[in-house]
């Protein structure tokens, strides 16, 4: 351990820690741009400026070894202005495009302008004009003028991803950002590059002119995308969850893919029509979420709250002789553990299906973070079946002929392509109880007696997710997003007579009006 | 039971004769002075007479445009953020021209939960919206209050049917120093 001084403060710090390490170790801020803690140091935007006691000048934190008994500060006044010149130098070509820039409320030129800058420009030519609004694939919108060269994406690309789009062409202050010959940057991992970029330059499609980030709060929470479960902020307000973004921590790093971006989606109840009026008991939702009320057999007309259709089930349960239960890796061990203990005691362990979409490349990687169970929590649904002594059976598709089959259906419904398989063999079955967070086109497709049960996604309850190394993760419920949806806990309590309280959701729907479908095209 | 002794004021303070006096007094005082020179008379016949306030008036916004009739807007939201009634809705939408880039396409103001403070037009980078000169607009039932960027931006109604000066381009402002 090495002794150093920091801001007058005496820390003890790692050998090999360089200065901008040891300054947020101790929670002491330091202007930055181009040093990120994933990526390897660059140290070409000369913001971590720092005075070490006995040495002329300032020198660059990200790329000086902590020594022993050194004394730094980043409080003197040379400094104060050392940063202020480097910000002057930044914003020569900076375009103020604020009001109209994603990256407002959250940029890091914005933070280090309040701080340290405050100044008038005295800069006399004009800035020079670079590609606006350039389109990079299918996720980024890249805006040269923003860029201030600090080479975080570029390192990213090269040292996270290794798939190498991006580069810095171009000399001086015609140096700009881009991908070779206009090619895409459409890597499984673009959009961190979006997440890593201090200013606007590089925007999310997905979430560009959609809110101001201001507008937005965010909660921890855990991916629901595949079974590494990584470490997620999501960011949500009155209105729905509007972006995923990663958290750092041992599981994921500082990254995420971008397919996990898109589990925020199966929570909001936005993009989608709805039949009905949303606050009586008719509102059901057509396409994305159920809300409120079921409704019995497709095209039936006559709705019935979740709570409802679960009483008059309860009062039923003694009379099926042939139940099935079909179970999916998608909810938390604990809504298992209670499902699961239901059944055994009321049904037995015989006829428990575990639905596995794509067993095959369970065990597929990509080197990163993607793995190929699509599942957040199939070693925990394992664990819980192993706890009540059941021993699952995998063909689903052979279910026919009972009385009752009870479906603890996927909520990102897009990693599961046998659904329409799976859906048309239970339509054989005399009655089905579809649990899913979301509508289920397939099973109302194939006909049959569906009885859907509105359940919660990640976003709305409390539990733990076991990810692929067997680590257990617990969350929190973020928000509720629609009415009267159900865990499996509260779904299992109700059937056994127990009292459920159901909160309401305090979102609103945002007012409709016929040019919201031209969102989002560039 | 008890008798409560009640004290009546004395005869020369209860009589109202004097005030009533007084007031008629005051009241055709007035009513003389209005008949021979009507024109300092403080009231007005509304709705016949309407007043003229002063250009500052904050009055119902406006969505100010260009020259070209394209709102001016940008869909900053800091006029949403600045609103202390939380009335301005805004929907954001990507422009085909790169140079506009960011456009309202619904901007909605609830002006039953206006406060009429200005702060919007006080945040507004582009001078995108003024508190216009319109005060007085009925309307039978809560959605007729909700106004939408059609209504706010073209305003033919106001001045007698000549609309408002509404279009505001940059040269002006930058002639006008702002």
């Amino acid at each position: 351990m090495l002794k150093c001084t920091i801001n007058g403060k005496e820390v003890e710090v790692k050998e090999g820690t360089s200065i901008i390490e040891a300054f947020r170790e101790h929670s002491e801020d330091i202007a930055h741009y181009c040093w990120h803690p994933g990526l390897s140091v660059a140290g070409v935007c000369r913001l971590c400026m720092v005075e070490i006691e006995g040495n002329p000048r300032l020198q660059i934190a990200c790329n000086t070894p902590v020594t022993d008994g050194m004394v730094v500060t980043n409080q003197s006044e040379m400094v104060k202005d050392a940063v202020k010149w480097g910000l002057d130098f930044h914003l020569i070509n900076h375009p103020l495009d604020c009001p109209i820039c994603d990256q407002a409320g959250e940029c890091g030129l914005q933070d280090q302008y309040m701080k340290f800058g405050q100044y008038d420009s005295e800069m006399g030519q004009a800035k020079v004009k670079k590609k606006k609004v350039v389109d990079l694939g299918e996720k980024i919108v890249l805006d040269t003028e923003r860029c201030i060269l600090c080479s975080r994406c570029v390192r990213f690309t090269e040292e996270v991803s290794k798939t190498n789009e991006l580069g810095i062409f171009n000399r001086g202050d015609h140096s700009e950002i881009g991908t070779y010959a206009g090619k895409p940057l459409n890597n499984d991992y673009a959009v961190n590059t979006v997440d890593i970029c201090p200013v606007g330059a590089l925007t999310s499609k997905d979430f560009r002119f959609r809110q101001r980030v201001w507008f937005l709060k965010d909660k921890p929470s855990v991916c629901t995308g595949c079974s590494t479960g990584c470490s997620v902020d999501v960011y949500y307000n009155k209105e729905g969850m509007w972006r995923v973004k990663p958290r750092h921590s041992e599981v994921n790093g500082y990254w995420m893919c971008d397919e996990g971006r898109e589990i925020y989606k199966s929570t909001n109840v936005m993009t989608t029509d709805f039949v009905g009026e949303r606050g009586s008991a008719k509102a059901v939702k057509k396409e994305n979420r159920l809300t409120q009320a079921i409704h019995i057999n497709a095209g039936d007309k006559n709705y019935k709250t979740a709570t409802e259709s679960l009483n008059s089930l309860k009062e039923k349960l003694d009379s099926y002789s042939k139940a099935a239960l079909v179970v999916t890796g998608q909810y938390t061990s604990e809504e298992y553990d209670a499902l699961l203990g239901f059944w055994k005691s009321q049904f037995g362990t015989d006829n428990v299906y575990h639905w596995a979409n794509n067993e095959a490349q369970f065990n597929d990687f990509d080197g990163l973070l993607i793995r190929g169970d699509k599942n957040p929590n199939t070693k925990g649904l394992l664990q819980a079946l192993e706890k009540h002594g059941i021993t699952a059976k995998k063909d689903v598709t052979s279910l026919s002929d009972q009385d009752l089959v009870v479906v603890a259906g996927p909520e990102n419904q897009w990693v599961y392509d046998d659904i329409h398989v799976i859906a048309k063999a239970l339509a054989s079955n005399k009655k089905v109880i579809w649990m899913s967070a979301c509508h289920v086109d397939a099973a109302e497709q194939a006909g049959g007696h569906f009885h859907f049960i509105p359940t919660k996604t990640f976003a709305e309850k409390s539990g733990t997710f076991v990810n692929f190394d067997g680590r257990e993760q617990s969350f929190e419920a973020v928000d509720l997003f629609v009415d009267q949806a159900l865990s499996l806990t509260e779904a299992v309590a109700l059937l056994k007579g127990e009292s459920v309280e159901l909160s309401e959701t305090n979102k609103v729907i945002s007012v409709s009006n016929e040019f919201v479908h031209e969102r989002g095209q560039l | 039971m008890s008798v409560i002794r009640v004290q009546r004021p004395k005869m020369s303070r209860s009589w109202y004769l004097p005030g009533i006096l007084s007031g008629m007094g005051l009241t055709f005082s007035t009513m003389i002075k209005n008949l021979f020179n009507q024109k300092k008379m403080a009231t007005l016949n509304y709705p016949e007479e309407k007043y003229q306030y002063s250009a500052r008036f904050k009055g119902n916004h406006v969505l100010t445009v260009k020259e070209d009739g394209d709102i001016r807007c940008t869909a900053c939201m800091l006029c949403a953020t600045a609103c202390p009634a939380d009335c301005i809705t805004i929907v954001a939408s990507e422009d085909e021209d790169p140079s506009v880039e960011k456009y309202p396409i619904n901007y909605e103001i609830d002006m039953l939960r206006c406060v009429f403070c200005g702060y919007c037009e006080e945040a507004c980078p582009v001078d995108a919206i003024r508190m216009g000169p319109e005060w007085q607009t009925p309307g039978e039932n809560g959605d007729n209050f909700v106004y939408d960027i059609k209504h706010l931006a073209y305003r033919a109604n106001l001045n007698d049917g000549k609309g408002v000066p509404s279009v505001v381009e940059d040269k002006d402002r930058h002639k006008l120093g702002i």
